[in-house]
């Protein structure tokens, strides 16, 4: 999936995400893109979440509420389209990503905040 | 296609939707079973089934050996399924088969030997001999008992063998189960259902429902019925399932992920430790919690070691996991591989070397398949993600270090501690290294060994409880901790006199087992009550005056051959270092048994060390009120003064200068096996002391009789020792050599003695343990001087007591009122000091007027006071005492 064919990935917001993340972004004072990545969360299963990284050239982008979220394009083609959502709610804050193709069948229980990686890899 | 159904109450089950869910074999991708999705209403079905099960009680009811029994009979039926199992597991999960046609068996083991320690090892009740809690006597014992409904949620790495790892202990301890395995890899676990159902398991005890992790975790880990949630999967889950379960309280036992290190020593076998970290990173295509996967490697044979791990990865056989020759089967999942993938292009990007692997691999003859070769990423540093989060895959990750200490500071750089492997040719070395290292398991020249009875868990954010052993049966069960009193009385029980303006208590247990040899020449008894007692090496304490004065030779030559010593470096007032040092030298000599030869000082040091020589450690260790479960060191004594009655009591006093204050041994297990009272042993007592610790000696008598827990035993002997020391007091004081009356005095210490230790003192001695321990003044001095006024003060809550001590010290009652009598014994307390010359007023003892403020608050919080016949809780009415006494 090399540059000069590139798909818009399909990403969906639920109610609060977009002013969850603006929050973030300003409290952090951050102006990266918001990347979608993926991870082993330990013993059995993978999970989406939400990282602040440089974009890199090989990266599937999407302008959406005025926020600009990338993908790798690998992760894309696995996971599928991917809904964020942002729960607030008895000891569980954060936000939730589910795909189309879930990584795990445990796809979207956890919550995460927004990682700040300490070196651009995703 | 076969088709499996879900196992809810004894039957196998279309899902309620009627929805069904493809399984597929990893190594092909092809399908291979549908299997029923079970929904919301299947959940609740089997968590209902379970309840009922465990309410009806033919399971959780059965003794430990019936369902031992029963449990057995499940294995049976599993070792009969042996080989559907192995293939099955082995076709679902990716298993390679020289690996999966283990899993049965294993699986029989682990419930056969979780059977039998459930029968014959596990603690279902235990005694607790001491209760900690001295004032509500009675039997105390654990029992275990079953938590309830467990949920087990399985992985798919091992999707048989772990399940049983929950199964096997939730049953065995009387629970009943609700088993969901992984979505991936359901298959096995509907099979062990079907083994269950030939063993004759109850319906409704155990339960199989496959279907979403997602949308049944939150009814299995969120519904009222369930107790207990067992997990195995991800860090991240296992958070949720621990805040879903918070809701209505659950127990869990959670076994998340891991980033375990592989630690080779510089001394390691070189063989052994390539072959260590392959099999650490590589088994089952590194799917396992437990792997290895940062192999930290010496900087003085990272070379090497690399070179000939190299090529052993190298030459690992992939291919279909049916094959036999396989050495590695192929990823669980599309997904997984995808995982991995991401993670070895992450290695890269983060600068780790990819010296072996990073790919795909085909194998021959089939298409499709998850395959990976086994990868291994050179010059890795411990912060890079690659280092620090879970692949799951078969990429082992090398890092070099210089130092053992580095070596473990690394290891310990991770949010998790499940395992860890150390490989070295120094045992001691390669174990001070694990020791070092903070995790759950740690394996040495070893690694992924489980074992039935060993402990399996995580420390930090790998989880919490562990699975196998007795540790696991522990964890599925809760204790009830079970207290029958020993009196069944409200009037006995001291407790419930919290809330009752009634603070006597009326019943007791009397229990003084002293053997007391008394009279002129009763030394001689002695050898023989060192012989009795199963003794022949005794250590003689006493103090330097004692000891000067030719008593302590007297005992020694009693003692013939028994005697190992004669310590006499004990000081009045002893501290705790004063045990200690006498408890070092009677360690020294070997003693089997202790001989006090002197005071209340030189006898509850002997206690001390009795003690102390008994249990090992320091006297500090054993400052505790009835805590001791069993004979100490054989105690004898010989009491050179009238007044403590320490030669029959449960108490020593000791000064600790840590809580700068005297500290107490209270147990009945510290009275001396022997009191022997010689009267030869007080004839050169001073007339300043006899008389002062007389008083001491009187004062245990009257409180014990005012005590709130005064009886009529003590009652009897107090009075007694009442009559005996106003008799006999003056006696000895007028001719320090009577024979006589000295042994009646020593008679009436001991009597005395017996009383109080089980009638307790009180405010009396409250207070002179305040003004003894802030202005020194002399125990038995400083009793007498308090004691009539503390009487006069009780007068309306002991009159019948205090009337009695009247006619003991001889005050002619014709004709009065109780009242006027009881006030007559603190008058005829006074008349007995003053006739025997007992300083009268604290002015007199150096105690200054303006600290007797701070002396009532002091006196106040003196243990003694709880006991005193009328309640004390104003430190102005204690003043008041402290002036009337100035």
């Amino acid at each position: 999936m090399g540059r000069g064919w590139k798909i818009n990935p399909i990403v969906k917001l639920g109610p609060g995400v977009s002013q969850a993340i603006g929050s973030f972004r300003a409290d952090k004072g951050i102006q990266q893109p918001i990347r979608i990545a993926l991870y082993f969360s330990g013993c059995c299963d993978s999970s989406l979440y939400l990282c602040v990284v440089t974009i890199l050239e090989t990266d599937l982008t999407l302008e959406l509420d005025g926020l600009t979220f990338v993908i790798n394009p690998e992760i894309y083609q696995v996971v599928g389209e991917v809904t964020i959502s942002y729960v607030d709610e008895m000891g569980r804050k954060g936000f939730v990503l589910t795909s189309s193709k879930p990584v795990g069948e445990w796809d979207g229980c956890g919550v995460s905040d927004i990682k700040i990686q300490p070196n651009l890899y995703v | 296609m076969e088709q499996y159904k879900l196992f809810i109450n004894g039957e196998f089950v279309d899902a309620d939707s009627g929805k069904t869910f493809e399984t597929i074999d990893p190594g092909t991708e092809a399908p291979i079973a549908t299997v029923a999705q079970a929904g919301k209403a299947d959940a609740e079905e089997a968590i209902a089934a379970a309840r009922k099960a465990f309410d009806r009680g033919d399971w959780s009811g059965l003794t430990p050996a019936a369902r031992a029994a029963k449990v057995q009979d499940f294995a049976d039926q599993i070792a009969r399924q042996g080989l559907r199992l192995a293939f099955t597991e082995s076709m679902n999960s990716g298993q390679v088969i020289s690996l999966a046609k283990f899993m049965p068996l294993i699986s029989v083991t682990l419930l056969r030997n979780l059977s039998l320690a459930a029968v014959t090892k596990f603690p279902w009740e235990e005694e607790i001999p001491a209760s900690g809690n001295a004032f509500a006597p009675g039997r105390e014992f654990i029992r275990r008992e079953p938590v309830g409904v467990c949920v087990g949620i399985s992985p798919w790495n091992y999707p048989m063998y772990i399940a049983c790892w929950k199964i096997a202990p939730a049953l065995l301890m009387g629970n009943t189960m609700v088993l969901k395995p992984a979505s991936y890899t359901p298959l096995t676990a509907l099979i062990v259902a079907e083994a269950a159902k030939a063993a004759g398991i109850p319906d409704g005890v155990f339960n199989v429902i496959a279907g979403p992790g997602r949308e049944l975790g939150e009814i299995l880990c969120t519904h009222p019925d369930v107790d207990k949630i067992a997990f195995t999967g991800s860090t991240e889950v296992g958070r949720e399932i621990m805040r879903m379960a918070a809701g209505t309280i659950k127990k869990v036992t959670l076994e998340l992920g891991g980033k375990s290190a592989t630690i080779i020593l510089d001394d390691a076998d070189m063989e052994l430790a390539v072959e260590g970290a392959l099999f650490s990173n590589f088994f089952n295509q590194g799917q396992v919690c437990s792997s290895g996967s940062r192999v930290l490697v010496s900087s003085k044979i990272h070379d090497e070691f690399l070179d000939k791990i190299i090529k052993r990865a190298e030459s690992i056989r992939i291919g279909y996991q049916m094959d036999q020759t396989s050495h590695m089967g192929p990823l669980v999942s599309k997904q997984q591989l995808a995982t991995v993938e991401r993670y070895v292009k992450l290695g890269k990007e983060e600068g780790a070397e990819l010296i072996t692997g990073g790919k795909r691999v085909e194998v021959k003859g089939i298409k499709g398949g998850f395959y990976y070769a086994p990868t291994i990423f050179a010059n890795v540093n411990n912060k890079m993600r690659i280092a620090q989060e879970e692949i799951f895959g078969p990429v082992l990750c090398i890092i070099k270090y210089d130092s053992d200490e580095e070596a473990i500071a690394i290891a310990n750089d991770s949010v998790y501690g499940l395992a860890g492997g150390v490989f070295s040719t120094n045992t001691a070395r390669a174990e001070r290294v694990a020791r070092g290292v903070r995790t759950g398991t740690i394996w040495i020249n070893n690694y992924h060994i489980f074992s039935d009875y060993c402990p399996f868990g995580g420390y930090k954010q790998s989880g919490v409880g562990r699975e196998l052993g007795l540790e696991s049966l522990r964890e599925y069960t809760q204790i009830k901790r079970i207290h029958v009193s020993a009196i069944a009385d409200h009037k006995s029980n001291m407790t419930f006199k919290i809330m009752s303006d009634y603070k006597k208590v009326e019943g007791f247990s009397y229990n003084c087992p002293t053997a007391v040899i008394a009279g002129h020449g009763a030394l001689s008894s002695i050898y023989k009550a060192v012989a009795d007692l199963g003794c022949r090496r005794a250590l003689i304490l006493t103090d330097s005056g004692v000891n000067k004065a030719g008593l302590a030779q007297l005992v020694k030559d009693a003692l013939v051959d028994f005697c190992v010593g004669i310590y006499d470096s004990i000081s009045p007032d002893p501290d705790l270092e004063t045990v200690d040092v006498a408890t070092a030298v009677a360690r020294e000599l070997k003693a089997d048994c202790i001989i006090s030869v002197g005071g209340g000082s030189v006898i509850d040091t002997a206690k001390g060390v009795c003690v102390t020589l008994k249990n090992g450690g320091k006297v500090n260790d054993y400052l505790n009120f009835l805590v001791l479960t069993e004979p100490q060191t054989p105690h004898i004594v010989i009491p050179t003064t009238a007044g403590t009655g320490s030669e029959v009591t449960n108490m020593a006093v000791l000064t600790s200068k840590g809580a700068g204050r005297k500290l107490f041994i209270v147990d009945t297990r510290i009275m001396p096996n022997v009191a022997i009272l010689d009267p030869r042993f007080t004839m050169t007592l001073p007339k300043d002391l006899t008389v002062t610790t007389a008083m001491d000696a009187m004062t245990h008598a009257i409180e014990a009789m005012m005590s709130t827990l005064a009886n009529q035993i003590c009652d009897g002997l107090a009075l007694h020792a009442i009559r005996l020391i106003n008799e006999n007091l003056p006696l000895v004081v007028a001719d320090g050599s009577n024979e006589k009356a000295r042994l009646n005095m020593q008679l009436a210490a001991t009597m005395a003695g017996w009383a109080f230790t089980i009638a307790q003192v009180g405010l009396a001695h409250g207070m002179a343990h305040t003004i003894g321990t802030l202005h020194h003044v002399p125990h038995g001095v400083a009793c007498g001087i308090v004691l009539p006024k503390v009487m006069r003060y009780n007068v309306d809550h002991a009159a019948d007591k205090l009337a009695l001590v009247a006619q003991a010290l001889g005050t002619n009652t014709a004709g009065m009122k109780e009242h006027d009598v009881a006030l007559a014994a603190a008058d005829a307390v006074e008349s007995l000091m003053k006739k025997v010359g007992h300083p009268m007023r604290l002015r007199d003892v150096g105690v200054p007027e303006e600290n007797l403020a701070i002396c009532a608050f002091h006196a106040i919080a003196d243990t003694a006071v709880i006991f005193n016949g009328r309640p004390v809780s104003d430190p102005n009415e204690v003043l008041q005492i402290y002036r009337q006494a100035y």
